[in-house]
């Protein structure tokens, strides 16, 4: 997995823009999750919140919440001291916070399961998941079983791997 | 005449002590001075958030606020409260919180799921200066 840098570009309006510096070599393709909340900021999401790509594939989070910043990080003991629920092959990443039309994008090579969630708003089960290959394919390695770091509204609102491989994408239940 | 005297001295203090907890003409334009700071400065929000306009709060008063709420122009238009529920429910009161202004048209209760600064889930009390303030911090 390569991880893309954050770069800040003030741009000539006083507005700020964040691009990926870094690249991993050849022709991806780049999938979008959306950073979504509701317009008083009662309901916050990742749009989709189940994916499905191929090893190799960047994912491109931005943020489209006009109201909040938002960050993509991944459930690891080297951000914040969380279990892994990422493959123990796999680098794990934390985009900071994104400000409304930021983005960050990652690249996923090892197949496997990868549970992220937004970090001030957790509480509020902003948490996404992505699942890159199928079990047919070589390193894959499954759902994170532990249960004791994340709370039961955080597992809840992760979609299942088969519905994720299944349907691609996955978004709330209520449509959004 | 002690007792006038008294009385007097008792208004006096009153009224000094409700215009420093309440200094109008000092908070009706942004910047307010300190000890409050511009909420965008401080935390990693958009300077000007929708619904709220330009926030500033005296971080000693967090969780609660009041955080002053400009509209694009810099005048003051809102005051805004954020108190957890978590807080609520575990029996925390906020007492006594400071206003903006006096003058309150309309007030608004809601839902807010967190944000830096406020991270657990807890309600906005929003309370509008005038008549036009929810429009002018709309967008």
């Amino acid at each position: 997995m390569n991880c893309t840098r954050r770069h800040a570009l003030w741009l000539a309006g006083g507005t700020i823009a964040v691009c990926a510096v870094t690249r991993s070599s050849g022709a991806q393709t780049v999938t979008d999750v959306k950073m979504r909340g509701s317009a008083r900021g009662e309901k916050v999401w990742f749009d989709p919140l189940g994916l499905s790509v191929t090893p190799g594939s960047t994912v491109r989070f931005t943020n489209r919440d006009p109201g909040n910043s938002h960050t993509v990080t991944a459930y690891h003991p080297k951000y914040f001291d969380r279990k892994r629920r990422i493959p123990a092959g796999a680098e794990p990443w934390d985009s900071d916070f994104l400000l409304p039309d930021e983005y960050f994008e990652v690249t996923l090579t090892v197949p496997g399961v990868y549970d992220y969630y937004c970090l001030p708003h957790e509480m509020a089960a902003m948490v996404g998941r992505i699942v890159v290959g199928t079990p047919a394919d070589a390193g894959w390695e499954g759902l994170s079983e532990d249960q004791t770091d994340v709370s039961d509204q955080v597992l809840a609102a992760l979609p299942s791997v088969e519905d994720i491989i299944a349907n691609d994408a996955i978004t709330r239940k209520d449509g959004s | 005449m002690t007792k006038i005297s008294m009385t007097a001295i008792g208004l006096l203090f009153v009224s000094t002590t409700l215009a420093n907890a309440h200094d109008e003409k000092a908070l009706m334009n942004a910047p307010a001075g300190e000890p409050y700071v511009k909420v965008s400065d401080v935390l990693p929000l958009p300077e000007f958030i929708p619904g709220l306009g330009t926030l500033f709060v005296d971080p000693a008063t967090l969780p609660a606020g009041p955080f002053l709420a400009y509209d694009r122009d810099g005048r003051l238009s809102a005051t805004v409260y954020m108190t957890p529920l978590d807080d609520l429910q575990n029996g925390v009161s906020f007492d006594g919180l400071n206003l903006g202004s006096h003058t309150v048209s309309s007030t608004d209760v809601y839902f807010n799921a967190g944000h830096p600064g406020v991270e657990k889930p807890h309600a906005h009390v929003v309370l509008f200066h005038d008549e036009g303030a929810k429009e002018r911090l709309a967008e």
